[in-house]
């Protein structure tokens, strides 16, 4: 029997995963306001990977640690993976080591991604729902102080062929809230890698039974029993 | 009144919030059960934003009229007798988040117990707690962050304290995002807190007040 391969995501990434999807490998989104409440989103993922578990020999989750929300899951039939990163911007950007040099760089960055215009997940969003509620004096107000500490609006282009009215719209959304409009070429470097393999260091694997940890996550932390195991596999002669 | 001001806060209206705070102070409320009236309304708007009735925005501008609150009722409560200074906390979010809403109601809260609180701001380098450490000699650090790549800076700062020989002066605290016992760890922190009172609670104790 082919090992058969799922991957759960959230409907932010979807948009990038789709286009490389794998022949035979089937997908499935998950709602993204999700990511608001982490507990929620463990329960969901959970859920979800419970359901997959009869089906799938290896669960691929197109998430970061996503505060922390992937912590605590498992499976029991299956492998999971993940990608080790913090959250989807360096899935966009193709590291976490790309995320790291972003934040380092600006960290009062507002991200954008066709992905997050379609789901509506934007200050502008934010905008027209407080204007109705509070009127315009007070959603102003409301927006400067929760956008107080931005100083730079980052597009990451992704390379959808129709990329240019979310660009378009990012620089509108730029120039309405008194931010530096930038724009931050995309990868799918990281996606392709999680799709095709190989599973490498970039990843946390949890085998059958084993639950995903904090710790997991850290590569210079002592290295949870999972990603040990990679490595004894990696470099079973030892060395490095 | 505290009723009402707890439905002003808690429906948004700042200006009103205000004014009903103003009217309180100068009819002689006591500015503990302001805050404890504030503290009720932050509770509701927190509750709403779980429930997704609420969102960001509406979080920061609770947080924003706390602020201001605290600055109304801070001349009453220096005032007592019982809440004077307790002793000084630096509290900062650290270098790579610029989240600040938690930080800001932690400080806040600190402020209104009686501590001299001395905030960093947002994006604060390690080096620069060390600094704040060593001029203002506090017994209490507060580290904040809400992005999980925070917790690794909070890491880096707890060693730049250690390596600066000052580890043994303070007790430091983490909050924000989805600090928990194993973020505790990894950090080297000596506690966590969950939320503001958690906050106010664990400086507290380590200032030996009760």
């Amino acid at each position: 029997m082919a090992a058969s391969r799922k991957v759960i995501a959230c409907a932010t990434v979807i948009e990038e995963i789709l286009p490389l999807l794998p022949d035979g490998v089937t997908c499935e989104a998950l709602d993204f306001g999700l990511h608001l409440t982490p507990d929620k989103l463990r329960k969901r993922l959970q859920e979800a990977i419970d359901a997959a578990s009869a089906d799938a020999d290896t669960i691929i989750l197109g998430y970061g640690l996503c505060s922390m929300a992937v912590v605590g899951l498992k499976a029991t039939g299956c492998t999971l993976i993940v990608p080790r990163v913090d959250d989807c911007i360096a899935l966009f950007l193709g590291s976490h080591a790309a995320h790291q040099e972003q934040l380092r760089q600006e960290p009062g960055t507002y991200y954008l991604t066709k992905g997050w215009i379609e789901v509506s997940d934007t200050p502008f969003a934010e905008y027209e729902r407080l204007v109705e509620r509070y009127g315009q004096a007070q959603a102003d107000r409301m927006m400067a102080l929760t956008l107080k500490n931005y100083t730079r609006l980052a597009f990451i282009d992704t390379g959808h062929y129709d990329q240019e009215r979310y660009r378009e719209y990012a620089r509108r959304m730029a120039r309405q809230f008194g931010l530096r409009y930038e724009e931050i070429p995309g990868s799918t470097a990281l996606i392709q890698k999680m799709l095709y393999g190989p599973w490498d260091d970039d990843f946390v694997i949890a085998r059958p039974g084993e639950t995903i940890s904090y710790a997991d996550f850290k590569v210079t932390a002592t290295a949870g029993c999972h990603s040990l195991a990679v490595l004894v596999e990696a470099y079973p002669y030892g060395g490095g | 009144m505290s009723k009402k001001l707890i439905k002003a806060i808690a429906d948004m209206k700042e200006e009103e919030a205000l004014r009903l705070v103003k009217e309180m102070v100068q009819s002689g409320a006591e500015p503990m059960a302001i805050m404890e009236a504030a503290r009720e309304a932050m509770d509701i708007v927190g509750k709403r934003y779980e429930e997704g009735t609420y969102y960001l925005p509406e979080l920061i501008l609770a947080g924003e009229m706390l602020g201001r609150i605290t600055e109304i009722i801070k001349p009453e409560l220096t005032k007592m007798p019982e809440v004077k200074r307790r002793g000084k906390v630096v509290i900062g979010t650290v270098k790579g988040d610029i989240h600040d809403i938690g930080k800001n109601i932690v400080a806040f809260m600190l402020d209104a117990n009686g501590f001299e609180v001395l905030d960093l701001g947002v994006d604060v380098p390690p080096q620069k707690f060390v600094q704040a450490i060593q001029e203002a000699q506090p017994q209490v650090v507060g580290l904040s962050g809400f992005l999980t790549l925070a917790f690794d800076t909070m890491k880096e700062t707890v060693e730049a304290i250690k390596a600066a020989g000052l580890r043994d002066k303070v007790k430091i605290m983490i909050g924000g995002g989805q600090v928990n016992e194993s973020i505790k760890e990894y950090t080297g922190a000596d506690a966590y807190g969950r939320d503001a009172v958690a906050g106010v609670s664990l400086a507290k104790q380590w200032v030996g007040v009760k």
